[in-house]
């Protein structure tokens, strides 16, 4: 057990930032580049710590027990998917650069409402954010994310398998030719937007327990562009690319400990290097192009 | 070849009425109005810049038109959003053309039947749409088939020869179930045996989709041997339209040929 | 609102608009001539704060690699007179402009001569700036460091109008801010439209492919362009830092944020954008009542916001054209 006692805390961290990392793959998959996540994820848990700690929720707590966490992941994820929307809709009309200096904004303007409401604990936060299901350590947590994980890559693998995985890819390719082949680009890029914000929303409920506390910096420009380099490190156009990204750069600070002061300083070294020699990303290393050709199925059919 | 003869007496599937497109000060495309009638083959022919992209364009609601409406089986099409053209029924391709080319070919002509099929998020994830998923998969391939390109159905678009991107693009065309094909320049690109059999490969197109085609097309050649009836443009004004050999015969035609090169 | 409170308001945003203005032109610079942006600009902008404040004053604090160091014991020849400096402005800011040109050459050049997807350069000049700004932790430590109040002589701090019965405060502080900020736009406008350097950092700028095969070297002119880059954006950070301190290694973070916000607001790549873009920010913070005082931080984003849904090629901004 001294092994999870040692390392539990950093193998959750390693699952939720490939987690993290996943929510802004969903918007790429469909060629939007969206820095929003850390906004859904701070509000997921905002949700999770008010549901949690304000006494308005008493009530309903002591009801519930532990299936009053079960409630705020959905809670959390059905208010970002709204929020997602309201936020999407005007957003995804924009390209680009331009798309991700919006999204930056959106996560700034949700910081500073959250450092300022009472609700939220202002600049403080909220603490003392109990514990699910009687979890008594932190590595104890692999019991949500792990499973969390492992359904997110499931669906992602299906989706990308299915119609609607289809119609993002070709977003991604040519939204022009997209739009003329019949695929609705907004509708699409919404629609992978508030999955990437769904996904978000949920981590960060279930992050808030994990982290014990909740605060404006859980939301940050730092960690849009923390989460965008698990995604391009770790391989934009591949899932396990963002799981990768996130995972490893989430161990990093923990690997370069013995440096002390340069770790930081290294850890920032690292994204330079990895940008500028992988541009594959680290999935693109170890995975080579799907080269054989693909087999017809037996049926035969005239088309129309 | 058997396909049937445009009938006058019906109603037209496209008609334009008056459109026109202004890029600033420049008159791309000024007060064109022609009717399509079902089953032609209707040509689009003039010098270079003429307008003929853009008339193009126009019709598939890439670009909005300044003025002047468009109308698609007697409905008002003008405005409209290109995927919602697309899905009544106008496919097309592209002068410089737009696969995608980071994608196999398969999977270039499936995502073209977005339009005729229905899965949504979920039935697809939770994997309620196998059997239209099996039709798309079997339809693609018989597209392939059609086209001469399911030997490489695998391989990525971008690494097609140009003809072979232009053959892919129209069999992609063709997966949206269009009543309308829309080809631009199909020949661009291609060898003479190429163009040849491309004629061919038109009309049978047309018989086997009960199809009307618009095809804007440089070599002469062979639009005066494909088409049924064939509308001029020139500095985005139409300037003669009707079957090839008047078309052929007309003085304008001649001059705006001979005065652009 | 009272008029010497909106007098007041209007001269408080002027002030750290101008300062916006030069700063976001640094991006803008980078911008107009690649397309992308630069996010070690913030930490530019924070390195020549502590770079003028090494060479002015040279005093460290207790914690970091330098703690307790004093470069002048005797004080420093540049600090403790106005053209000293000045001098030390003028240095800091060309070190930060050559940090700048150093940027490019670690975190820029290599992908453009590859061909990279842009993004990339996002997150490779977001690993400069971590590591830039956590160099300055190690070195300095996290203490806030302020000038003496003497650098820029013997003024007085303020300069109090009286309109009517009420007061109007200007700090000279402010003032002074803004007046360096407009020479620098004055000398970066006739830098731009009159120059031999500016004529080719505008052909860069509209078509870089073009541009070298008439035989201007285009990684030259990106070099130049991230000197001046650099050069504004310490400037800037050194100029803020004069008014409010230099609030430790994170201090440019803000900055490099609101930039972000002022050029979009006034049209990405756009150069007179830039400043009206600046003035325009500073104004609406400078009007944010004081019971919302709170929320001026986040008066830049909402404006980002609502101007890119409305007018996504900013104030100043051409369209964008989609070619089919």
């Amino acid at each position: 057990m001294d092994f999870l006692q040692n390392y539990g805390f950093l193998i959750v961290t390693m699952i939720q930032q490939g987690l993290l990392g996943l929510s802004l793959y969903f918007p790429l998959m469909a060629g939007q580049l969206s820095l929003a996540s850390p906004g859904f994820y701070a509000l997921g848990g905002y949700i999770a710590a008010i549901m949690g700690t304000n006494a308005a929720f008493a009530p309903l707590r002591e009801s519930l027990g532990s299936w009053i966490f079960p409630l705020e992941w959905l809670v959390a994820g059905v208010a970002s998917a709204a929020l997602g929307l309201i936020v999407g809709v005007p957003a995804l009309r924009l390209r680009g650069i331009y798309l991700a200096l919006a999204t930056i904004a959106f996560v700034e303007i949700l910081r500073v409402v959250a450092l300022n409401l009472s609700v939220t604990g202002g600049a403080v936060g909220l603490f003392g954010v109990p514990q699910p299901f009687g979890f008594v350590d932190r590595w104890q947590y692999v019991w949500i994310f792990g499973p969390l994980l492992v359904l997110v890559l499931l669906f992602t693998a299906r989706l990308e398998r299915s119609r609607v995985g289809r119609a993002f890819r070709s977003l991604r390719e040519d939204e022009l030719a997209a739009d003329a082949m019949g695929v609705p680009p907004t509708r699409y890029k919404v629609m992978a937007f508030v999955i990437g914000a769904v996904l978000a929303g949920i981590v960060g409920a279930m992050s808030a327990p994990f982290l014990n506390t909740w605060n404006a910096r859980q939301g940050t420009f730092d960690a849009s562009i923390a989460y965008l380099a698990y995604v391009l490190i770790g391989g934009s156009r591949n899932m396990w690319g963002p799981v990768l990204g996130g995972a490893l750069l989430a161990a990093l600070p923990e690997v370069l400990r013995p440096l002390q002061d340069w770790r930081l300083i290294i850890n920032g070294l690292v994204l330079v290097v990895a940008s500028l020699y992988l541009p594959q990303g680290l999935v693109g290393l170890f995975r080579r192009r799907r080269a054989a050709p693909l087999a017809r199925p037996a049926t035969q059919e005239v088309a129309k | 070849m058997s396909a049937p003869a445009p009938s006058p007496a019906r109603e037209p599937v496209l008609r334009a009425e008056g459109l026109t497109r202004r890029f600033g000060g420049l008159v791309a495309v000024g007060d064109v109005s022609f009717d399509v009638m079902p089953g032609e083959i209707f040509g689009l022919i003039g010098p270079n810049g003429a307008g003929k992209t853009t008339l193009f364009n126009l019709m598939t609601g890439l670009t909005p038109p300044s003025s002047g409406r468009l109308r698609f089986e007697g409905r008002d099409v003008t405005g409209l959003a290109p995927h919602r053209i697309a899905t009544l029924g106008l496919g097309r391709t592209f002068q410089n053309i737009r696969l995608f080319r980071g994608l196999s070919a398969l999977e270039n002509v499936k995502i073209a039947q977005h339009a005729r099929t229905r899965a949504g998020l979920l039935a697809g994830v939770l994997g309620g749409a196998r059997e239209e998923e099996r039709q798309v998969e079997a339809r693609a391939w018989d597209l392939l088939d059609l086209v001469g390109l399911a030997n490489r159905a695998g391989e990525d678009a971008g690494n097609f020869s140009y003809g072979d991107q232009r053959r892919l693009e129209i069999a992609r065309a063709l997966a949206l179930d269009p009543k309308v094909l829309l080809l631009d320049e199909p020949a661009a690109g291609m060898n003479s045996a190429e163009k040849h059999g491309l004629t061919e490969f038109i009309r049978d197109v047309r018989a086997r989709f009960d199809l009307t085609v618009m095809v804007i097309e440089h070599h002469v050649p062979l639009v005066m041997n494909l088409c049924d009836r064939i509308a001029v443009l020139n500095f985005g004004q139409l300037i003669a339209m009707g079957d090839p050999a008047s078309v052929q015969r007309d003085p304008k035609v001649i001059e705006a040929y001979l005065g652009a090169e | 609102m009272e008029l010497t409170q909106f007098i007041q308001n209007v001269l408080n945003g002027v002030s750290i608009g101008s300062v916006y203005a030069i700063f976001a032109l640094g991006y803008t610079l980078i911008f107009s001539i690649l397309g992308i942006i630069n996010f070690a600009h913030g930490a530019v902008f924070t390195l020549g704060a502590y770079f003028t404040y090494t060479l002015a004053v040279g005093q460290f604090g207790i914690n970091g690699l330098l703690k307790n160091v004093d470069l002048f014991p005797n004080g420093s020849p540049l600090g403790s007179s106005v053209p000293g400096f000045v001098l030390a402005l003028l240095i800091g800011s060309v070190l930060a402009g050559l940090v700048g040109v150093v940027i490019e050459r670690l975190a820029f050049r290599p992908l453009r001569s590859r061909g990279a997807d842009p993004l990339l350069a996002l997150v490779s000049s977001l690993g400069v700036a971590l590591v830039l700004v956590n160099l300055i932790q190690y070195l300095v430590g996290a203490e806030i460091y302020s000038f003496p109040a003497d650098v820029y002589g013997n003024l007085k701090p303020a300069l109090v109008l009286h309109v009517g019965e009420k007061l109007v405060v200007i700090r000279t502080v402010q003032i002074i801010i803004f007046v360096v900020s407009m020479i620098m736009l004055i000398i970066l406008g006739y830098l731009i439209s009159r120059t031999k350097i500016g004529k080719a950092l505008r052909a860069v700028a509209e078509n870089p492919g073009t541009s070298s095969l008439l035989g201007i070297s285009v990684d030259r002119y990106v070099l130049y362009t991230f000197f001046l880059s650099g050069f504004l954006g310490g400037l800037a950070g050194t100029l803020v830092a004069t008014s409010f301190g230099i609030a430790g290694p994170y201090f440019g973070v803000t900055y490099g944020l609101k930039g972000l916000a002022v050029i979009v607001l006034g049209g990405l790549g756009s150069i007179p954008g830039a400043v009206v873009g600046g003035i325009v920010i500073g104004l609406a913070e400078a009007f944010v009542p004081a019971e919302y005082s709170a929320y001026k931080e986040a008066v830049a984003f909402a404006l980002l916001f609502v101007i890119l849904l409305v007018r996504p090629q900013g104030l100043l901004g051409r369209a964008l054209v989609q070619k089919v």
